[in-house]
């Protein structure tokens, strides 16, 4: 993949991960300490903690689609030759990018529903808002395994 | 047309796609065949925000990434052998009490091996020990400790078993209390093995040669001189030291506290386990980058993001599990399963060794993560209709899967430490034989002893 757009999407990723992890952090601890020092708390701290663990959980994925990293049965590469690597390589990534544009393209109903249905979410914002994140991640997902499809990237994997 | 998808999906979980789009595909195939929206995917990815004991998992894992960045390896190495050094066989008690606490408190991601090896398999060797024992030990180590609390596997098994409808309900805190005897049978076994193998004494000898002689020539009277006491050089001892001691008490004063912030928050009601998880976050932040400043705030980003990436692929993997679970139990399939077994496999104790053994096999095949998210939805319910404990079934679950880290072919550690040791891995199969051989008797006791996992209920 070209390497500026590479490193582009890596700092995206890697600084909405780290503000999303501090803000659960930050949220979960101010909740326990507000509820046992003053017995209150936001009603909707709870749940946009819940939210962000889907955030993470997308974007985290999206992050080791990038790098390849995801976890699978490595059997291949451990005992096949390079060339066939890098076919196997191809072959299943052409196959998770096709799932993920799938998974993607039928969230999509989902959030139509809670959007029609106005789902409540985390406090003002709309459940369909917190939703959309899954087929963003989806097809971010889909271009990076599309990206693996066109540069194999057979390197080490640790 | 069905199978012929299912096939495919074979070839591809075979040829190494990630496990989520095996899943995936799987969940996706089971919803078109019985007619069901696919959408019902995005649902169940979206009802992971509704299970308030995930939230743990990121906390736990952050909080293992940054000790793993840390220098904390170190100071636990000091702080053990300053504790159990002095025993006979010291070093290898040592080995075995760090590796456990590391995976404990790191939630069992790999790193064990990479960050302790270094430390222990030089030690090892300058203090007796011959090469394939060290490192067998260092190899065979590096997934004990998945029982203990708050290792990310066992949190895993509880959110899934919360989640499935048993008839038998427990709570979180008493799966953390039913790994506790189950890990110290491990531990016990490993530490009598090694005292037995290296700690000085007497011990009875036997000359198979001998007794071959006095049969062959029959000789009787020579036939008790094949078997002797001999008294055997152990490895050096060291004697206790109250200063090292103290000085690694001293060094890891930040740390220490760790466990009571961990376990205090989980027992004494004042917060959930999400809450604990919170707390151990912001307690491992502000110590390893604001008090012993290891962690620069400039690496911090990098920390966060490794550590999530692993939690984004593993609950990604969840996500879609949950949804081919839900296709699952639509379609009835654990009930199915449980009648076939039930027509094939009568007593709850042949249903446990078939368990060991598929365990076993899949948890050298694939990663602890995967193999709990995928097979206890599945084997949970056949085993309540066996009249086992989901507590006591998480325990066999974890007990088997720690021993799949290493076993060969394909035992992730057996890789991470050929890697890291720089070794073949055929050397580390057979070093890490005999630590098999003895887990797996640990595996048996705890297998067939509910009691040991069950008995504060």
């Amino acid at each position: 993949m070209p390497r500026r757009l590479q490193r582009g999407l890596r700092v995206a990723e890697t600084s909405l991960l780290v503000l999303l992890l501090l803000v659960m952090i930050g949220v979960a601890v101010f909740q326990i300490v507000a509820r046992n020092a003053f017995g209150t708390g936001f009603g909707w701290g709870e749940d946009l903690v819940q939210v962000a663990v889907l955030w993470i959980t997308m974007l985290g994925a999206t992050a080791a689609a990038g790098t390849d990293s995801h976890i699978r049965i490595d059997l291949v590469s451990r005992f096949a030759s390079p060339k066939f690597r890098t076919l196997a390589t191809r072959i299943t990534a052409s196959f998770t990018a096709l799932l993920c544009a799938a998974l993607g393209w039928y969230s999509i109903e989902f959030i139509r529903w809670d959007f029609l249905d106005g789902t409540p979410g985390v406090g003002a914002v709309p459940a369909w808002v917190c939703e959309t994140i899954i087929p963003v991640a989806a097809a971010l997902m889909a271009i990076r395994f599309i990206g693996h499809v066109i540069w194999p990237n057979t390197d080490e994997r640790p | 047309m069905i199978w012929a998808g299912v096939a495919l999906v074979a070839l591809m979980a075979l040829l190494g796609a990630p496990l989520f789009a095996i899943v995936l595909a799987a969940a996706m195939l089971g919803f078109l065949a019985g007619g069901d929206e696919l959408s019902l995917i995005a649902i169940n990815i979206y009802g992971m925000a509704d299970k308030p004991m995930l939230l743990a998992l990121p906390f736990f894992t952050f909080a293992g990434y940054l000790m793993a960045a840390a220098k904390s390896s170190e100071r636990l190495m000091d702080l053990t052998r300053a504790l159990f050094g002095w025993m006979p066989a010291g070093l290898a008690i040592v080995g075995f009490v760090g590796c456990a606490a590391f995976t404990a408190l790191t939630g069992a991601s790999g790193v064990t091996i990479i960050a302790l090896g270094a430390l222990l398999l030089p030690m090892l060797k300058s203090g007796g020990y011959d090469e394939r024992f060290s490192l067998g030990l260092v190899t065979a180590s590096g997934s004990l400790g998945v029982l203990i609390v708050p290792a990310v596997p066992l949190i895993l098994y509880g959110v899934i078993a919360q989640q499935l409808e048993l008839g038998e309900t427990f709570t979180i805190q008493q799966l953390f209390l039913g790994g506790v005897g189950p890990a110290l049978v491990m531990l016990a076994l490993l530490a009598a093995w090694t005292v037995w193998r290296y700690g000085g004494g007497l011990r009875p000898g036997f000359q198979a040669g001998t007794l071959w002689r006095a049969l062959t020539t029959g000789r009787v009277a020579d036939l008790p001189s094949a078997w002797s006491i001999d008294r055997r050089e152990g490895v050096p001892r060291t004697s206790f030291d109250p200063a090292a001691l103290w000085r690694a008490v001293k060094a890891a004063r930040w740390e220490l506290p760790l466990p009571f912030v961990v376990l205090g928050g989980i027992y004494s009601g004042f917060f959930a386990i999400s809450e604990a998880a919170a707390m151990t976050a912001l307690y491992v932040l502000i110590v390893e980058v604001v008090l012993y400043r290891e962690v620069s705030l400039r690496a911090l980003p990098g920390v966060a993001r490794e550590s999530m990436v692993m939690v984004g692929s593993i609950l990604l993997i969840l996500g879609v599990a949950l949804a081919f679970t839900d296709f699952l139990i639509g379609a009835d399939v654990p009930q199915r399963l449980f009648a076939f077994m039930q027509e094939h496999v009568t007593s709850a104790l042949t249903f446990l060794i078939l368990l060991n053994i598929l365990l076993l096999v899949l948890g050298a095949i694939i990663d602890i993560f995967s193999a709990i998210i995928i097979m206890v939805p599945l084997l949970l319910p056949v085993a309540v209709g066996y009249g086992i404990h989901p507590i006591h079934l998480g325990v066999i679950f974890l007990a088997n899967l720690q021993i799949g880290y290493f076993t060969p072919p394909i035992g992730m550690n057996l890789f991470i430490a050929s890697y890291r040791f720089d070794r073949p891995v055929l050397e580390l199969y057979a070093a890490c034989l005999p630590f098999m051989a003895v887990l797996l008797i640990a595996l048996l006791i705890i297998t067939y002893v509910p009691a040991l996992s069950l008995w504060f209920l």
